[in-house]
Order: structure tokens, then sequence, then C-alpha cells
């Protein structure tokens, strides 16, 4: 035989990942949105308000320059790689520059008196920026900066104590950049762990391609030393048999990778697949035989006690099979070995010297699972125990 | 007898080709995909198509539906390692006409090819059992148009499953030979319809035979 070489088979690895949904973006824009709504609201106070201001003209200069601004960091900050500390650091001094011009523009009684800076709410701009960017604590730094010139606009010329109302302003501002970094550092974590599950399950589906691709691989290999050891016997035989009983060791490992079975219950079809030895096959539905798990594990004893009578009775070179037949309101188990078999008048007999030491302790076991079990022999096809296990599984 | 082998891995191909050819058949074509299969059916008209269900570019049920789908004469023996139970039960249910396992002896292939090309079907304790937990997982269903099983049918279906061969049915329940192997026949005859059935039933659904328009 040629020596085999495992070649993965279908099309070559990939790893597709989606690209990281980027949920940043409506931040971003809400931003962009917010300082777009303020400029107008700010327009607004100007036009409709003109006696505050000493030099209007210039006040509709600043707007025209903050206008300017919001246009330009719309699009500065679409662009992640954009988003640098110098854009941050020119965005937080073009808004104080337009908040401390108010000192020049504004009547100094007006300003005194709390009337809102050329600025309006356009000045929270950077403060969300620096938020989203680099957390609560940017965000809440750039709104105490912000703050603290709203401060010092109004006392450095009025010269007044701090009054409540005065603090109102800077302290929702701090509050908003602290919130939107909060929100932000959220949004970043969900990212990070959407990426990396999203890995995982790429990894792991590869990988179970992989297994899929070898085990068939070897499993084809174990069939082949199998059968090529029958042919040619003698130790060859031994040597095919071993084959055949990792071929359904590992058979049954790959039957058991499908999904768990729902808590305290088992597949039968699988635990038997497993409890197999070479000379027995198990022969079950494609869909699985779940049963609660003291049903299973007293089920698979019995059958691996008839299967063990049919090595001792029948000697090696005997066959067995095991079916499972699940009808529903119950399960049958046939187990059925191609041994000589007896006539049923031995069977009796057997039955009446006490001497089926084994038939009985099957049955006891399916009688403490609220089953039955029934032994049946014909002469020259062998000996089969039927067992009956009930869904429920509960005692009748 | 002409026959056709699919298989990706060399060693079997040479192996059950070499078996096939020494007992006398004639071995048309031996290919390695699936698609390949399928484009050369036709030119080398097989009787048998002996198909491994782990194919490198398209799975075997896909195989076993384009083969019998290209010729309703042609027969296809599945020959499997790992055989997952569901892609063994989907591709009889595609028109596969029977099942074996690759531990099988040589005896057993030769014998289940020649049964496959006399028509019929190749029924291992394996399949059995598949076709078997087929119809009982039918069984709950309330669609009248759902195959069930005859006692008969079952009673033969469980006995197969344990390994008894149909001469031994036959003795056992006093019919001929024949009659259990029709019998055997008949239920995969109403699983292959029923297949076929839900297969047109989904197509009308999503408008799939409205034709070109």
């Amino acid at each position: 035989m040629p020596p085999h070489i495992v070649r993965p088979q279908g099309r070559p690895a990939q790893l597709i990942l989606p690209a990281p949904t980027n949920l940043q973006a409506p931040l971003w824009r809400s931003i962009a949105a917010f300082r777009f709504a303020s400029l107008a609201y700010a327009a607004i106070l100007l036009a409709v308000r003109p006696s505050y201001y000493a030099h209007w003209g210039w006040a509709w200069a600043v707007l025209a320059v903050m206008a300017a601004w919001t246009v330009a960091t719309t699009f500065l900050y679409s662009v992640p790689a954009r988003r640098t500390w110098l854009l941050l650091g020119t965005d937080l001094l073009v808004t104080l520059a337009a908040l401390l011009s108010t000192a020049l523009v504004q009547h100094p009684d007006d300003v005194k008196l709390g009337v809102m800076p050329v600025t309006a709410t356009w000045l929270a701009g950077p403060a969300l920026a620096w938020a989203v960017v680099a957390g609560v604590r940017a965000g809440a730094i750039s709104a105490i900066i912000t703050g603290t010139c709203v401060v010092l606009l109004r006392h450095l010329r009025a010269g007044d104590i701090l009054s409540s109302t005065d603090l109102d302003g800077p302290v929702i501002l701090l509050m908003a950049g602290m919130i939107a970094g909060y929100i932000s550092n959220l949004t970043t974590s969900a990212e990070q762990a959407f990426a990396r599950a999203t890995e995982v399950e790429a990894t792991s589906r590869e990988r179970e391609r992989l297994a899929r691709t070898i085990h068939d691989s070897v499993l084809q290999v174990l069939a082949m030393v199998q059968r090529r050891g029958a042919e040619i016997g003698g130790q060859a035989a031994e040597i095919g048999r071993l084959a055949g009983e990792q071929e359904l060791a590992l058979r049954a490992l790959i039957t058991a990778d499908n999904l768990p079975p729902p808590e305290g219950e088992l597949d039968l079809s699988a635990q038997l697949a497993r409890d197999a030895r070479a000379f027995v096959s198990v022969i079950t539905p494609a869909t699985p035989v779940l049963l609660n798990e003291k049903t299973v594990w007293e089920t698979a004893a019995a059958v691996r006690e008839a299967t063990d009578n049919v090595r001792k009775h029948c000697g090696d070179t005997a066959k067995a099979w095991v079916l499972v037949d699940d009808e529903g309101t119950e399960v049958t188990v046939t187990i059925r070995d191609d041994g000589q078999g007896m006539p049923a008048t031995r069977l009796a007999e057997a039955a009446a010297e006490g001497r089926l030491g084994v038939s009985h302790a099957i049955a006891g076991r399916m009688r403490d699972i609220g089953g039955s079990a029934e032994i049946s022999s014909t002469p020259g096809a062998g000996t089969e125990v039927r067992l009956r296990v009930p869904r429920s599984g509960q005692a009748a | 007898m002409r026959i056709m082998i699919v298989d990706d891995h060399p060693m079997w191909r040479d192996a059950v080709g070499r078996d096939l050819t020494e007992a006398g058949f004639e071995v048309v074509a031996t290919v390695g995909e699936g698609a390949q299969a399928l484009r050369i059916a036709s030119s080398v008209r097989p009787n048998v198509v002996v198909l491994d269900l782990q194919l490198p570019d398209m799975s075997g049920v896909e195989v076993t539906r384009g083969l019998v789908a290209a010729d309703s004469g042609i027969r296809v023996l599945i020959l499997s390692a790992s055989g997952e139970h569901r892609d063994v039960l989907d591709a009889v249910k595609a028109g596969a006409a029977g099942y074996i396992v690759k531990s099988a002896s040589r005896a057993e292939l030769l014998d289940a090819v020649r049964r496959t090309d006399s028509g019929d079907a190749v029924f291992s304790p394996g399949l059995a059992g598949l076709v078997l937990g087929e119809f009982r997982r039918l069984a709950v269903s309330p669609d009248p148009d759902t195959p069930r099983l005859t006692d008969r049918e079952a009673e033969i279906l469980r006995m197969v499953g344990t390994g008894l061969s149909y001469k031994q049915i036959a003795e056992r329940l006093v019919l001929s030979h024949r009659t259990v192997q029709n019998h055997v026949q008949n239920t995969l005859n109403k699983l292959q319809l029923h297949n076929r059935v839900d297969l047109v039933r989904y197509a009308i659904e999503h408008g799939l035979d409205s034709g070109p328009n």
C-alpha cells in the first residue's frame, strides 16, 4: 500500500473577518449635527439681539469663522486617521478664541448680566470631540478648560463674585464631556469584543473543517488496513481487527462532536457507539435518541452485559448487532448475535434451573427504569435480546 | 457491466478498481471529483457508480442527485468511510440505491455491486437503521402525504437492522426471498418519492417552476 499523505481537502483556509463595525461613526455624526445646530442657534441669537453687541459687525465675523470651522471639523473628524491631538488642540483653541472674542464684541454690561457669549452652546464641540477620541478624562479636561474660560470671561470684566447660576453652564458642559467619554469607551470595548468573538468563531470553524478532513483521511486508512488485513489473514488479520476498533472509536468520537444534549439527557445512540467493540455493529437512526441520563446509563450497561455474554458463549468469531429503534413513546434496543442459538425449550429449562444469570441482571436493570427485557432464540439464527425502554424513564 | 468509481483517495480508487476488474467488471472511469463525475457520466455511460460521500468539490449527496437526474438508469452505490449518518440518509433519499462501509470485505463489495446492478437496494444493517429511523421521525408529522411503514415493512427493516440476511428473514417470516426484497425496496422507494415530492413542492412555493419569462 502506498504511503498515504493526509491532504487537506476542499478550498484553502479562508479566514473572512467582517470589517470591524464602526460603532463610533454615529457619535461623530451626532457631534457634527450638534455643531451645526448650535451654530444656527448662535446666529439666531445674534440676529434678534443686535443691541447686546458693541460691535455687531465683528460679531458676525466671529460667527463666520465659527461656520468655517464647523465645516472644517465635520470634514476632518470624519476620517479616523485625522483625529489627532493636533486637530483636537486646534479645535479647542479656535473655540476658545471665538468664546473670548465675546469680551471684545459684546457690551460689558451684557456680559456681566449673563447674556450668552457669541459662541452660545457651540463651545461644547471640543469637549465632545476630546471625549470620543480619548475617553472620560480627556472629555472632562476639555470641558473644564472651556468652562474656566466662560467663568473668566464674565468675571474678569465684571469683577463680581461667582453666583451659582454662573456655574450651571460649565457644570453641564463637564457632564456632557464625561458622558460622551463614557459612551465612547463603551463602544470601543464593544468593538473589540465583537472583533475578538468573530475571530474566535472563524478560527474554530476552520479548525472544525480541518478536523473533518483529517478524521476522514484517518478513517479511510483504518478501513483500508482492516480490509486488507482480513484478506491477508494471520497476523495481518489481527492488525486489521485493531484498526477496526480504532475506526469505531474515532467514529464514535466524531458523532459525539455534535451539539451537546440538553441538561440531564443523553443520546443513547452516541453512548452505545462509544461502548461498542469491534465485533458489535451499532445501528442507529440519524437523529439523536435523547433519554434521561439514568435511563441511558442503565440501558447501555444492559447492552454491554448482553454483548459480553455473546463473546462468552459464542466464541471469538461471533458478531453482534445492536439496533436502536426510536418509536416515540418507547425505544426498542435489540441485541442479536449470529451464534448457534438454542431451541426455545432449552431457554425455558435454563430459566427454570436459574442458569440465566446474565438475563436476570439485564431484566433487573430494565425494570429499574420502567422497561422490560425479552430473550428469544432460534437454532442456527442466534439469540436475540429485546430491551423496551420507556421514553419517560419513570418506573411504571 | 460498466462501472464508474468516484473517490478522491487514490488508495481507494486503486483498490476498488483492482477488485472490480479482477472480478470481471468493466471499470469505465475512475475520477476524484464530483463535478468531473457529473461531466463525464453522459459519455462513459456507467450502469453503476461507486461513490464516496466525502469529495473535495461537492457533497456526495449533490453528486447522487445530479447523476440520477441526468440518467434515471444510473444506479449509485455509496461506499463511505466516515459516513455521517445524515449524509448517508440524504444520499439515499436523493436516489442512491445502496450503501456499504469501506471496511466491508472484498466479497461484500462485489456482492453489493452485483446487486446494485441487478436493481436491488443494497441494505446494510446500518442503512436499514437509518431508513427505519427516518420513518419513525416522519411518523409524528400530521401531513397526510407523509410516507408510513406498514407493520410488515417495519418488521423486516428491524430484521435487516440486526444483521439478518434476506434469506434468513424469508425463512423466519415464511415468505419468498423476492418478497422480502420487494418490501425493503418499497421502503426506499417511498422515501425517495417523498423526497422528490418535497423538492417539487419547495420549487413551486419558491416560484422555481415558472420557467423563463
